[in-house]
């Protein structure tokens, strides 16, 4: 077995909101290990990634440190660097259709819709990392990677996607101040700007994997 | 649609469910633990009610699928996800 810390931990970057990620890679299940404390994955399941050039191998290879190892090794640092980044385009366009099915749910229906944006915040943050590995290979694996992408940073007030971020941590972490009414509907008017930001970070995906 | 978008639709699906009740401090934020911890809290839901276990079975079930290896999944994926319907069907009998 090997475990590993990753995340905002490794990044110095600490606030009440803030999570410990903790990776446990296991041959099999193993009793021991709460998957709400650890991302369980087999090594099996770890080679892909690293195969695929998944962006979450390049996270784990570029801001992950050792806990514990069983046979002494540095199981992904033996792994070497993952294989180049591939499917940023297909990645980007997967995570603009989770937005759009978030935002589609959000104007027509009247509950969860703090879960709505709380995927709005999902697709934010995934397409501006898939982002900033796949285009301007200055990846940044951080929650706030969409403040960070230079001229193509969401275009968005900062109080709205502070209410986005809010939602997030609600939903996975059971964290924080509940949304209210007027935040949400606040959030729903600049929606659109949102989509037209996405839209234009997966042409330019399309016309960087062209180029 | 890929699977982890599948999976996201699926939690929308069972909180919409599970909200078409009117709770009393808080609806259901999400299906991770702690959210669901929060909402049996908030609201003073009886942990051990049905509606509760139906729900922590569906977030186990759907985070379970996240970190299986492609050779695995397929087949997996179809049981879990025709457990997951099933468990909906539940969740919208014990609502009312």
């Amino acid at each position: 077995m090997h475990i590993y810390g990753f995340g905002s931990i490794c990044r110095g970057e600490i606030s009440l909101g803030s999570d410990i990620d903790i990776l446990a890679i296991v041959e099999s299940y193993d009793s021991r290990i709460d998957p709400n404390t650890f991302s369980v994955y087999s090594y099996k399941r770890i080679q892909e990634l690293w195969l695929e050039g998944n962006p979450f191998a390049w996270h784990l290879s570029l801001e992950s440190r050792l806990l514990f190892s069983s046979d002494k090794l540095d199981y992904l640092k033996v792994l070497g660097t993952p294989e180049n980044y591939k499917n940023c385009v297909r990645d980007c366009e997967k995570f603009f259709s989770l937005f759009r099915e978030a935002h589609a749910s959000i104007i027509t229906s009247n509950n969860s819709r703090v879960f709505d944006l709380s995927t709005v915040f999902l697709s934010i943050r995934n397409i501006a990392t898939c982002f900033s590995l796949g285009v301007i290979e200055q990846p940044d694996f951080s929650r706030n990677s969409a403040l960070r992408l230079g001229v193509n940073s969401i275009p968005l007030a900062l109080d709205t996607y502070h209410i986005l971020e809010r939602a997030r941590i609600l939903c996975t972490r059971g964290y924080g101040k509940n949304i209210t009414d007027d935040e949400i509907d606040t959030t729903l008017r600049r929606l659109n700007e949102i989509h037209k930001w996405m839209y234009n970070l997966v042409e330019k995906a399309k016309e960087h994997e062209r180029v | 649609m890929n699977e982890f978008n599948n999976r996201i639709a699926a939690q929308r699906q069972i909180l919409q469910i599970v909200n078409r009740k009117r709770w009393e401090k808080e609806e259901l934020l999400g299906l991770s633990s702690k959210a669901i911890e929060r909402w049996v809290s908030v609201n003073q839901i009886n942990p051990e009610l049905r509606l509760v276990e139906l729900i922590i079975t569906a977030s186990g079930k759907l985070f379970f699928l996240a970190n299986k290896s492609q050779e695995q999944i397929s087949e997996e994926y179809k049981m879990i996800s025709r457990e997951i319907a099933d468990i909906s069907r539940a969740i919208e009998l014990e609502i009312g």
